[in-house]
């Protein structure tokens, strides 16, 4: 989670104007720091907090800061455990699908930056999905982790690599493990 | 009347001896002459004969002997035409003449004349009244009186005692027959008619012509044979041609001839009629002849002579038969002594010891062509020492055997019949030389279908002699019979052959089978294995994240071990899934020449601590210059781990074991093979069956998951190798993994170096 943010960034976070944001860095209503030999100001995320809280605007934007995590799989309880453990972590912002066809129409809506996605669906399987996605340029920095309960852990690289992926997990897997490799894809 | 009851069976008695009736010896002076002629006349043969009651009986009684139907013989003519020249004359040769005291004695020449009569009286009335062919009603009135012949030449004395009676005028003819013979001369010749042979219609007229009231039963159709008998010779006798001199007629003619359709005029004129012609056939007959002893003894010398002739052309007739029966008994045995032979060798021993101990072959080689015609099979037998040698002799690429014909067959037949060896069999007097003695030398060809199968390559006699035509002909006949026999015994062993060939199909039919249905097997465990892969592995990952939660929160270090056990053991159910999938499926073996040696010291090096924790030595030894291999490096070294382990974890229940593993050089077979050793309690039977099973364990349930040889099995035929498993209980377990030794490419042979 972003700690610290650019006078851009909480403008954006903010919904006012980057002018509005320096002015009242400036003037002292908003607290922060100058990069340290620069003239680039910088405001904690507490001190944004707080100016939000004061000023009556909505936190919601804050949230979004978070990495959004699309997770597809049919079998319930993965999807369950998987959204737990992402939740828990709170770094991100979880939706679900069951399918092949959702996790597609999701991916357009939600724009997810991880798509967790299981080899196996039960309408299209993940090979179909991993190329529309990458058949689609906008999409271009959605990263996909693959799992699979029937693809060996010593092939699974290799095949992921070949559908576009860019992670294979064998299924069972260490949590730990699987948001170790959603962190590294996005360099959190 | 027992005296009359004793004579007439007296009378029966000697009927029954009787083949023949002698004639009258002017007949045989007649006749005798005519038989000897050369050639014999048969036209002037069959005129003497067809008036004549005895020869006339005589012929039809061949011709019935001779086997034709009796109904068919109702005319001499057809009897004649029914009997052979050569057994009419034979016949003829024998007729003996009746005393000249006896034919005075009993007016033979009456009774003759008297039978003529009534003959010719019948075929007048037959071809008047057409009821009955001309010829049979002359035969039957020629015969008619044959009883009274009988009772005249064979009793003449007690005839002279009836004759006598008749002259007295005491009794009618039959009454005095039957008052000194107990039966009268009807019965009696229908005694002979009846014992000769003679047709149904024939018998009646012998027996019943003196009938007034013919019995319906014999009487036939109105105008029938014994009716019309009855006339003529009612005829003859007012006519003169009575068969006693003191005869009276009482009977009227015409009464008989109206029964056959005739007026009594009409009776009297074929009565006149036959009386003024009889002459002529009495002349023809001889019966006229009364010839003088000398002349009838020049004539009987003649007859003896020729019947002496025929005799002994009969005995040398009789000795070839006898000549034919001992080879057609030989050859019937040799048939059956050949039925039970059943292979080429004992036809060509039966052969050879029957054609050497009953031809009187001195050297006797029967061979036969293999059936290829890639040797030739033959057998070496002697008069004096049997079978000496049996022998193959190769004649495939030469060309000193005689060419047998497989296909097309030759364009004429075969024969069997012996030709001079010498020139045709060179080849085996080559081979045999000396052993076969002296010439000179013979071969009958054994051949089916114009087929020569072999030959008897012979010589015969002591010493040798030429060969004659029926010992040719002798030897043709068992090399005929050999040649069939050796057919079949070729026959039946192509059949075995066939079957054996037959039974080896099916084995390999059986193993293709079985490893169709182990393939099916690893098939449908593949397909299992996946199923269980997604089905199993999916809830796994739910126990094991659940559990990963959960051990994460909590602080308790003892509940977090036991969370810990339970992501373990779903990590190695999830092993043994991928194990199995590894097993129905292996990996693409990346296949390179290997250093099958090199392999094998680097594998014994890395399991060697293994081996040391169990106190199972482990020893490795290479063959010289083992070719490499082409296969996967790594899978090869993990199947053969897998065995080693195994062979280790089996010693390590026995004291003392080592496991020995080999490479060997199998130049032969061009092929690398490791044999991995040791000397443990082995498996036993069931345990071996099933030792390449997935999950099925000989040892201790539980120690191992039974993975390891089959995946081992997998990888090695993955490989293209082969691997088999030898053990038995108490005997330790030897496992041999084969591969091909790796073919470099032609043109650049160097190329395979072996990968250390």
């Amino acid at each position: 989670m972003k700690e610290v943010y650019s006078t851009g960034e909480a403008a954006k976070i903010c919904r006012v104007s980057q002018q509005t944001i320096i002015r009242c860095f400036d003037s002292g209503k908003l607290e922060g720091f100058y990069v340290p030999g620069s003239r680039f100001r910088r405001i904690p995320r507490d001190t944004l907090i707080r100016f939000m809280k004061e000023n009556g605007i909505p936190l919601t934007n804050l949230d979004s800061d978070k990495k959004k995590v699309l997770v597809v799989d049919d079998e319930a309880e993965i999807v369950t455990l998987l959204v737990d453990v992402l939740e828990r972590d709170g770094r991100f912002e979880v939706k679900t699908a069951t399918c092949g066809y959702d996790a597609g129409l999701l991916t357009q809506q939600f724009r997810p930056d991880v798509i967790v996605l299981d080899y196996m669906l039960p309408d299209i399987n993940a090979n179909v999905v991993c190329k529309t996605i990458r058949g689609n340029p906008s999409l271009e920095d959605t990263k996909i982790i693959l799992i699979s309960a029937h693809i060996e852990e010593e092939e699974g690289p290799d095949e992921a690599h070949q559908l576009g992926a860019d992670a294979f997990l064998h299924k069972p897997f260490r949590i730990d493990e699987l948001v170790v490799k959603i962190a590294d894809l996005l360099k959190l | 009347m027992a005296a009359a009851g004793l004579q007439r069976r007296k009378v029966e008695l000697l009927l029954e001896e009787v083949e023949h009736l002698p004639t009258l010896p002017g007949v045989s002076l007649h006749v005798l002459p005519l038989v000897m002629a050369s050639p014999p006349r048969p036209r002037d043969i069959q005129l003497a004969i067809e008036v004549d009651p005895t020869l006339a009986a005589r012929t039809l009684k061949l011709a019935i002997d001779l086997g034709h139907p009796a109904e068919a013989m109702m005319s001499i003519d057809a009897a004649l035409h029914a009997v052979p020249l050569d057994a009419l004359t034979a016949s003829l040769l024998s007729i003996d003449p009746v005393d000249p005291d006896v034919l005075h004695g009993v007016e033979l020449v009456r009774l003759w004349r008297h039978a003529l009569a009534t003959a010719m009286a019948c075929q007048v009335i037959a071809t008047r009244v057409g009821t009955v062919p001309p010829e049979t009603a002359f035969l039957a009135g020629l015969l008619h009186d044959i009883g009274q012949v009988a009772l005249r030449v064979l009793m003449p004395r007690a005839y002279a005692q009836v004759l006598e009676r008749l002259r007295t005028g005491r009794a009618d003819l039959l009454e005095a027959e039957r008052e000194v013979f107990g039966v009268d001369h009807a019965v009696v010749g229908r005694q002979l008619a009846q014992r000769w042979g003679f047709a149904e219609p024939l018998q009646s007229v012998i027996w019943l012509h003196h009938q007034a009231q013919i019995p319906a039963a014999n009487r036939g159709a109105r105008g029938g044979l014994t009716e019309l008998v009855r006339l003529a010779d009612l005829l003859a006798r007012q006519h003169g041609f009575s068969y006693h001199a003191a005869e009276q007629i009482p009977e009227n003619t015409a009464e008989v001839a109206e029964r056959l359709g005739l007026s009594g005029v009409q009776a009297e004129q074929i009565g006149r009629q036959v009386a003024s012609a009889i002459e002529l056939n009495a002349g023809r007959a001889g019966l006229r002849d009364e010839p003088s002893p000398t002349e009838l003894g020049r004539v009987l010398l003649g007859a003896n002579v020729r019947l002496g002739e025929l005799y002994r052309s009969g005995y040398s007739l009789c000795h070839t038969a006898q000549a034919e029966f001992r080879q057609a008994s030989l050859l019937l045995e040799l048939n059956a002594a050949l039925a039970t032979c059943h292979s080429t060798r004992a036809v060509l021993e039966t052969v050879a010891t029957t054609a050497c101990n009953a031809l009187g072959l001195r050297v006797a080689v029967p061979y036969a062509v293999a059936t290829d015609g890639s040797y030739v099979e033959g057998v070496r037998c002697t008069s004096s020492g049997g079978i000496e040698e049996h022998f193959l002799h190769d004649i495939a690429g030469t060309d000193r055997l005689e060419p047998v014909p497989a296909r097309p067959p030759m364009p004429f037949p075969v024969s069997s019949a012996p030709v001079r060896a010498e020139r045709t069999e060179g080849w085996l007097f080559e081979r045999c030389g000396a052993d076969l003695g002296s010439g000179p030398f013979y071969a009958a060809a054994m051949a089916v279908a114009d087929t020569k199968l072999g030959a008897i390559v012979f010589s015969i006699g002591d010493p040798p002699h030429e060969l004659t035509s029926q010992e040719a002909h002798q030897i043709a006949s068992v090399a005929g019979i050999a040649g069939i026999a050796l057919k079949r015994a070729q026959a039946e062993a192509d059949l075995v052959a066939l079957s054996e060939e037959l039974a080896n199909v099916n084995r390999q039919l059986q193993a293709a089978h079985h490893k169709s249905l182990q393939e099916r097997n690893v098939a449908s465990l593949s397909e299992m294995a996946m199923g269980a892969a997604h089905e199993i592995n999916n809830p796994l990952a739910i126990i094991s994240g659940r559990a990963q939660q959960l051990a994460a929160q909590q602080d308790d270090a003892a509940t977090r071990d036991i969370l810990q056990t339970i992501i373990d053991q779903a990590d190695r159910i999830s092993e043994i899934i991928t194990e199995l999938r590894a097993f129905a499926k292996p990996p693409a073996p990346k296949r390179e020449p290997v250093d099958a040696a090199a392999l094998a010291r680097r594998l014994a090096d890395e399991l060697r601590p293994q081996g040391a924790s169990a106190e199972v030595p482990i020893a490795v030894d290479a063959d010289e210059g083992v070719p490499p291999i082409e296969v996967d490096p790594d899978q090869v070294a993990a199947a053969l781990g897998e065995i080693v382990r195994n062979a280790v974890e089996a010693c390590s229940h026995a004291e003392g074991g080592t496991v020995t593993l080999l490479v060997q050089a199998l130049a032969a077979e061009r092929s690398v093979r490791f044999v991995v050793t040791d000397d443990g309690p082995g498996m036993d039977p069931t345990v071996r069956a099933r030792a390449f099973d997935p999950f099925y364990s000989g040892y201790e349930a539980g120690r191992r998951r039974g993975l390891g040889l089959p995946r081992a099995y997998r990888a090695v035929q993955a490989n293209g190798g082969d691997i088999t498993l030898e053990s038995a209980p108490g005997g330790g377990t030897t496992v041999r993994v084969t591969f091909p030794a790796f073919q470099p490419a032609p043109p650049e042979p160097a190329n395979g170096s072996a990968r250390a």
